[in-house]
């Protein structure tokens, strides 16, 4: 019963998590407040992915063996976490970082060519530039 | 039991009002300690349901290296952000 | 600041009512393994000699995978170093660290996570961690060293991006190797047990799960370290640049 309640407590939670991030990235008008934003976005969507793997049992373990007996298979089978939803995640982050990363000197790049970081001032000066 | 069920509850509560501030906040330094405290209860949430590669990864990206990286965009930009 | 306020504890109390909704209509929380799961955790010793399910699947049941991230790793640090290609690495004209405190400080810290990072990386096959970790945290090192010790002092230490790069580029092509080096006796690429030991000498090294934490440790802390680098060079060297072109 209250291990219902924290399931979707925390489903909920992640949710309105989402959506207040599609909201900084669309609506918010500094750049750096939208790469923010997209970081908020894909941890959301990590911790959602993990708790796709997790059983609300108790004791709910890592599955990592410490001796390889077979008492031990047995008792992994009943109460291991699922090794495949980490697996992707630990992929899934460094790409992040590595795209964000380039983003960041993007970013940085524009304020040099441009002089703003606001995109909608962004749009109108490189406007201008195209039509001279 | 009881301990991992509150863990993840209050950790996931924080989470939505340290979001909301980043979200919602001008000062885009502060933007950036409030992600930094999302990455917390995040790690935190991650640690209670049992994934210790991941927890290990995710402190130090997000609460090190993302943190460490805007500070040196912001400080190359502009640090106010207009409504 | 009262609005912010009023929506944050409506936000609250939306979630806490709305999960008390979804379970009064059936929602149920998970109890058992899905079988792909159960099957990775039963035989992950038997299929690759490593009691580790997650750096099992990371590195031998789904090995292509990350090696294709590693790729979209390298491709994204080219491209980011591509934007900034105009000016050299160098320092300030008058250059200055921090304080006596923050310099003693970072050193002793820099110290144990170093420590901490390489026994992270090492040990992956047996304990939670791995490569990536690893890497991770020695790369804060090098985020923190730049601002607190002055960009400079790295130059002048011989620290440059350039062979930051130079390092990170013989460690994927290490590890590219023992991808490929199965292909000689005829066998598929990302091959583990069929083609590297499983035990040395009474150590369990996991046949290239071992080797790849090794070579993936380096690739990721160099390419971040000059990532770091490369984030400092200071605005006048961009100002010309610019102006010309």
């Amino acid at each position: 019963m209250v291990e219902d309640y924290v399931f979707a407590l925390i489903v909920v939670v992640l949710l309105i998590n989402t959506a207040l991030s599609i909201y900084g990235i669309v609506r918010r008008r500094s750049l750096v407040k939208k790469l923010i934003s997209l970081t908020i976005l894909s941890d959301t969507v990590f911790v959602s992915i993990i708790l796709v793997g997790f059983i609300f049992k108790y004791p709910a373990v890592p599955p990592v063996y410490s001796t390889g007996s077979p008492e031990e298979a047995a008792f992994l089978s009943q109460h291991a976490v699922d090794p495949l939803p980490q697996a992707l995640v630990l992929t899934g982050i460094v790409i992040g970082f590595a795209v964000n990363a380039l983003i960041a000197f993007a970013i940085i790049q524009l304020y040099r060519l441009v002089g703003t970081t606001d995109a909608r001032k962004a749009v109108k000066v490189l406007a201008e530039e195209v039509a001279e | 039991m009881i301990v991992t069920l509150l863990l993840l509850a209050v950790a996931a509560l924080l989470s939505l009002v340290f979001v909301y501030l980043a979200v919602f906040e001008r000062d885009l330094m502060k933007a950036i300690v409030f992600s930094a405290g999302q990455s917390i209860c995040y790690s935190i949430m991650l640690h209670a349901m049992a994934a210790p590669d991941i927890t290990m990864t995710y402190v130090a990206v997000s609460v090190g290296l993302y943190s460490a990286l805007l500070v040196f965009v912001v400080s190359k930009t502009e640090r106010y952000e207009e409504v | 600041m009262r609005t912010s306020l009023v929506v944050l504890l409506a936000l609250l109390g939306a979630a806490l009512a709305a999960s008390g909704a979804l379970v009064a209509l059936g929602l149920k929380a998970p109890l058992a393994l899905r079988e792909l799961g159960l099957y990775y955790v039963l035989n992950t010793i038997r299929d690759c000699a490593s009691p580790e399910a997650v750096a099992a699947i990371v590195w031998d049941y789904r090995g292509l995978d990350t090696i294709y991230e590693t790729a979209v790793l390298y491709f994204a640090l080219v491209g980011g170093l591509a934007i900034f290609r105009a000016a050299k690495a160098q320092g300030f004209k008058k250059p200055v660290g921090l304080t006596e405190l923050s310099k003693t400080s970072t050193r002793l810290i820099s110290l144990l996570i170093a420590a901490v990072s390489v026994c992270i990386a090492l040990h992956g096959h047996l304990t939670p961690g791995g490569g990536f970790p690893g890497g991770s945290a020695l790369a804060v090192v090098a985020m923190l060293a730049v601002p607190i010790y002055s960009v400079n002092s790295m130059l002048e230490r011989g620290i440059t991006s350039t062979k930051l790069i130079a390092v990170r580029g013989a460690a994927l092509t290490a590890l590219g190797l023992v991808a490929l080096l199965p292909v000689i006796r005829g066998l598929e690429i990302v091959t583990n047990q069929r083609f590297y030991p499983g035990a040395v000498l009474g150590f369990t090294i996991s046949g290239s799960i071992s080797m790849y934490n090794f070579f993936e440790f380096m690739a990721v802390a160099s390419g971040f370290a000059a990532l770091a680098l490369y984030l400092s060079i200071p605005e006048e060297a961009f100002r010309e640049v610019v102006e010309r072109g």
